[in-house]
């Protein structure tokens, strides 16, 4: 489901959202409203957001990430950021931009895994 | 010895679309020099933060990419001008920013650390410009 | 290796290169048609030319002597020095022309022939030639021309081939550089999902960066859950060194896996502490073993004593 270029998988209670494009910022805040309305429709307890196709990750972007997590968690939904290429990495960091705050893994897999986890704590807390 | 230009590239910003072109330019320019990938990565992310600033603080502006060399060095050298509302106080915007214009303190601050040389000049009510140098590294 | 026409494309040997620095060292087609028409005179001393300097000169001076240890290798030589010298006067002077002179250039610095060793015969030669030039055609105003042509070419000859030899050797240096960098960060592979980085020697900026870089790369290859990095071998670590590694740790966080550091002496710990380094967000221990211990329990596995 999509009304946007992002599209959104629902596995299960998890949304699986997979960034394959190049993100210019109108891109990612229609990504961020896509994923928010997902999150309403389908109850999703979990979401996943796979950056593996980006070779690049600045500060808007990072933050459009990084809030959506927060916006997902207040609506009930943990989100984990799987896939960064590791000159993403070395470049966000660099900045100064660790992005607190966001749960990441290594893959796809790695992350449907850790959400279980999250939530669980999330429900104790 | 100073550099050479080997190539000059001019950009016109007047919306979101050429700071992608920036970007997209900057990227082909770094992998044909032979940049490695996190090199390649910080020069393209360091000309997207400055050409958005352009765009979201000046509406207008101009971008010069310049093919450098030094000696046998290759470098890869933008120039970002704008005339909008400036800057009045680049120590402060530097030194990682505010809260309300937190996008253009962290992004000047953060930038600077991704390339090799940073000039910046600007003025209240009169402009900016913002230089970046980043060489290939051996 | 580096092709020739790679090389003409990092020292910028365009068609406007080739124009600029004819306009400089004044070699105008004037002169190249002095030394086509010059070329017969070339072709009948060439040979006496070449095999009188290097009896004279190269085989007469020890240093010089050690590069041609037997026959065949002097033969070679020989004949490609003449070959070259002719060219002088192929009457040429375009981007084919540059290509030759480059290739001399690199083999020099590949076989290892200094400058000074091509410059003393490229005067030598420049003597020779003008001595039987003017032998042969007196010291008219015409033959000052060709002598003044043959000048202009030769040192335009100089200057690429000591430029390339330049451009080659910077070359060799970044390879071997390129080489200490990797054998510097070996990343070994200890279990599924557990690698092991032991640094050794002194951190500075640029080999921190060059650490990262590698730790990110190898973590993202084989999907690493844990790296430790082993500072055992690290003499000095102070607030650079320890920022270092935790800007390392917040990008392996970032990819979604984690950093053990290990190796903490009670010397480190101190200097860590007393200079206000924040290392709780890392994991640490003080050896190795006891890393290796956690990675394991990381990743869902740990160490059993055998029964019995």
């Amino acid at each position: 489901m999509h009304t946007g270029q992002i599209p959104i998988l629902r596995i299960g209670t998890t949304l699986l959202a997979s960034i394959q494009v190049e993100l210019r910022d109108t891109t990612a805040q229609a990504f961020q409203e896509d994923v928010l309305k997902a999150i309403e429709k389908t109850r999703s307890r979990g979401l996943v957001i796979d950056i593996t196709g980006l070779d690049m990750v600045d500060t808007f972007v990072a933050r459009i990430l990084t809030d959506t997590g927060r916006m997902a968690k207040l609506m009930g939904t943990e989100t984990v950021l799987v896939g960064m290429r590791p000159e993403v990495a070395a470049t966000l960091v660099r900045m100064g931009f660790s992005m607190q705050g966001v749960h990441t893994a290594l893959n796809v897999d790695e992350g449907l895994a850790l959400l279980p986890l999250l939530q669980s704590s999330q429900a104790r807390s | 010895m100073a550099a050479r230009v080997l190539s000059t590239q001019e950009i016109k910003i007047t919306s979101e679309d050429e700071v992608v072109l920036v970007r997209r330019a900057v990227r082909a320019l770094a992998e044909r020099r032979g940049f490695d990938s996190f090199a390649s990565a910080a020069l393209t992310t360091a000309v997207t933060e400055l050409g958005r600033n352009i765009w979201v603080h000046a509406r207008s502006g101009l971008v010069i990419i310049e093919e450098l060399e030094d000696g046998p060095r290759p470098g890869v050298r933008v120039e970002f001008r704008d005339q909008g509302p400036g800057i009045p106080d680049i120590g402060w915007a530097m030194a990682g920013g505010n809260s309300t214009s937190s996008s253009l303190g962290l992004g000047l601050s953060g930038t600077k650390r991704l390339v090799d040389e940073f000039q910046i000049q600007s003025e209240a009510g009169r402009g900016t410009s913002v230089r970046i140098t980043k060489w290939k590294r051996f | 290796m580096t092709s020739t026409l790679e090389y003409m494309n990092k020292l910028g040997f365009t068609e406007q290169e080739l124009a600029s620095r004819r306009a400089y060292f004044q070699l105008a087609d004037e002169d190249l048609a002095r030394l086509a028409a010059l070329r017969p005179f070339a072709e009948r001393h060439n040979d006496a030319i070449v095999d009188a300097f290097y009896q004279e000169l190269i085989l007469k001076h020890s240093e010089s002597r050690l590069f041609f240890t037997d026959q065949a290798t002097l033969q070679r030589a020989i004949t490609a020095q003449k070959r070259y010298f002719l060219e002088l006067f192929s009457g040429a002077a375009d981007l084919g022309y540059l290509e030759n002179r480059l290739r001399v250039g690199t083999t020099h610095q590949r076989i290892g022939v200094a400058p000074k060793w091509y410059l003393g015969a490229y005067a030598h030669y420049l003597r020779l030639i003008t001595e039987r030039l003017l032998d042969e055609q007196g010291g008219s105003a015409d033959t000052q021309a060709k002598v003044r042509s043959l000048q202009k070419i030769i040192f335009f000859d100089m200057a690429i081939a000591i430029e390339t030899y330049i451009a080659a050797g910077l070359d060799a240096l970044a390879r071997h550089q390129a080489a200490i960098r990797e054998l510097s960060t070996p990343v070994i592979q200890l279990y599924e999902r557990v690698l092991l980085l032991p640094l050794i020697g002194t951190i500075d900026t640029a080999r921190a960066v060059q650490v990262m870089e590698s730790v990110l790369v190898r973590v993202v290859e084989r999907q690493a859950k844990v790296i430790i990095l082993d500072i055992a071998g690290v003499p000095v670590v102070d607030t650079r060194v320890a920022n270092h590694l935790l800007q390392t740790t917040e990008a392996v966080r970032l990819l979604g896996a984690s950093t053990v550091l290990t190796g903490i002496s009670p010397q480190v710990a101190q200097t860590m502490v007393q200079l206000g380094v924040d290392l709780s967000k890392m994991h640490t221990r003080a050896s190795l073993e006891e890393g290796l211990e956690l990675a394991l329990g990381l990743t869902g596995r740990c160490i059993r004593s055998k029964e019995g």
